[in-house]
């Protein structure tokens, strides 16, 4: 997964360390686990606002008359249906619709696109694109500016007053899953109303002379906390959002995933046959949600049983503060993956009895309520 | 880092406070920092007898999970219940409210194997 090379370091590495984090080498990239407390960091994202690194993520500039036609060959998203202005979430699939990576890929223009890619999959995922961009000529551009640009995470209710006080233009008001050009402190960018918590929330793509001084800006905030990989794993697991190479893999396919419902299932990309076949087959696997009765939680890699007999496996766990129970993901044979249908964790400490549970767990979210901090 | 005087202290990151024949344990200030938030802890069984080194007690942080060891052998007299709805007591008062059981020390001789505050802090330094 990880490119293997030392970790790098993100352009606000140094504002980190001055805030005392906790660092950790995250798919070859070290970034800040926790800044104090991976719980306090969690609470106020989801009563506040809060504020991530998420430099090291990957984004491609893909431009040109022909960008829109050229990315429905390695993309789910069909992007000559997206509108400019609007994102769309989907997977770059291999033949066997294998799942080699997920995106948010956004259209800022007629020929104007951004996708972002994660940080363990950017370099094979450039290659893959760049391969099948190749037949297109000069009609299409892709760029790699993941090391030119960096990305920072405003999430939470108070969200969008707090990037009123920071975006210098007449409307910050922007819709779910919307993405513009706007200025933020007279740096350019793209801002997008996306996220991985479940709140409301933007993710803002800057030139790296920018970041440093937008990041300060936000962490001195009183509404924003800084938080780090600790909270925003919790917050997505609430949410039941799947991690690249925790919740699916190129093993997985998006059915088993249970990622199908946002995917075009009659689109012509790479995968899409082996994936309409998948469809139509049904898998014999399901990725699920469950949450236990306390607050003992499974570990990742776990299995998961039914009287007795194994039928899965452990992707994700962890305590839930916002739940008050422990709460994870795994896969299971399909015939147990219903609602309500009762698990048990093999745990070396006992047996940890769980629930299948509809996603996402946590139902609060106000990732589609852009006045949900002034209301309250 | 608190690393108190008055308490005695293992190489795993538990301390001790002993009061007549009877031992109060938790984790030190340094392992509850390491760890982080504290989501959950299983406590012993109120009677259990234990040897020194066996496991007592067991703790998950939110990216961690960690067994505490009897720093000396007795039997299990009293746990912290509390910490039961409330595990990040560990975290706010290590060496007050975050107590974990106490223990009716078996053999006293046993406490002079454990580390002194002063003993105990280089530990910390080169772990941290």
């Amino acid at each position: 997964m990880s490119e293997q090379t030392s970790p790098q370091k993100t352009p606000l590495y140094q504002l980190h360390e001055e805030l005392g984090a906790s660092i950790v080498d995250f798919h070859g990239w070290m970034l800040p686990v926790r800044y104090q407390s991976i719980m306090a960091e969690h609470k106020a994202c989801r009563e506040s606002a809060a504020v991530f690194d998420t430099c090291h993520m990957g984004q491609f500039a893909i431009t040109g008359p022909r960008a829109a036609e050229a990315l429905e060959g390695p993309l789910t998203q069909k992007a000559s249906a997206l509108k400019p202005g609007r994102c769309k979430y989907g997977l770059i699939l291999n033949e066997q619709a294998g799942i080699l990576d997920d995106t948010i890929l956004m259209r800022l223009g007629e020929e104007d696109f951004l996708l972002v890619v994660n940080a363990g999959t950017r370099a094979a995922d450039f290659q893959l694109i760049e391969q099948q961009l190749a037949a297109f000529g000069d009609d299409v551009s892709l760029v790699d500016n993941s090391s030119t640009f960096g990305k920072i995470d405003l999430q939470g209710p108070a969200a969008y007053e707090v990037l009123r006080s920071i975006v210098d233009d007449e409307k910050p008001k922007m819709g779910y899953f919307a993405a513009r050009r706007t200025e933020i402190l007279g740096h350019q960018c793209v801002l997008s109303r996306t996220g991985y918590t479940g709140e409301l929330g933007y993710e803002m793509y800057l030139p790296r002379a920018g970041l440093g001084e937008v990041f300060k800006t936000l962490v001195d905030h009183p509404l924003v906390s800084p938080a780090g990989l600790g909270a925003r794993d919790l917050l997505r697991l609430e949410m039941c959002y799947p991690l690249y190479g925790d919740d699916m893999s190129e093993e997985t396919n998006p059915v088993e995933a249970d990622l199908d419902r946002f995917l075009n299932l009659k689109g012509n990309f790479t995968g899409s046959q082996a994936l309409a076949e998948a469809a139509a087959a049904g898998s014999r696997r399901k990725l699920v949600a469950f949450i236990g009765e306390g607050r003992r939680r499974a570990e990742n890699g776990q299995e998961i049983a039914v009287e007795g007999k194994t039928v899965g496996t452990v992707t994700s766990a962890l305590f839930s503060p916002s739940m008050g129970a422990s709460i994870g993901m795994g896969y299971v044979a399909t015939e147990f993956a219903a609602e309500g249908t009762a698990l048990t964790i093999n745990h070396p400490r006992g047996p940890l009895p769980v629930t299948v549970a509809a996603k996402p767990l946590y139902r609060q979210g106000t990732c589609g309520n852009i006045n949900a901090f002034s209301k309250e | 880092m608190n690393i108190p005087d008055s308490l005695r202290y293992t190489d795993q990151h538990e301390w001790i406070k002993v009061d007549g024949n009877i031992g109060t344990v938790g984790v030190t200030d340094f392992a509850q920092n390491s760890l982080s938030d504290m989501t959950y802890v299983e406590l012993p069984e109120v009677g259990r007898d234990v040897k020194k080194g066996d496991e007592l007690a067991a703790i998950e942080s939110c990216k961690a999970a960690a067994s505490i060891y009897a720093a000396v052998a007795g039997s299990v007299t009293e746990v912290n219940e509390e910490l039961e709805s409330d595990p990040g007591l560990i975290n706010t008062d290590p060496y007050g409210g975050g107590w974990i059981c106490k223990i009716e020390i078996a053999d006293e001789a046993e406490l002079e194997t454990l580390l002194t505050a002063e003993q105990y802090a280089p530990l910390c330094q080169q772990e941290g």
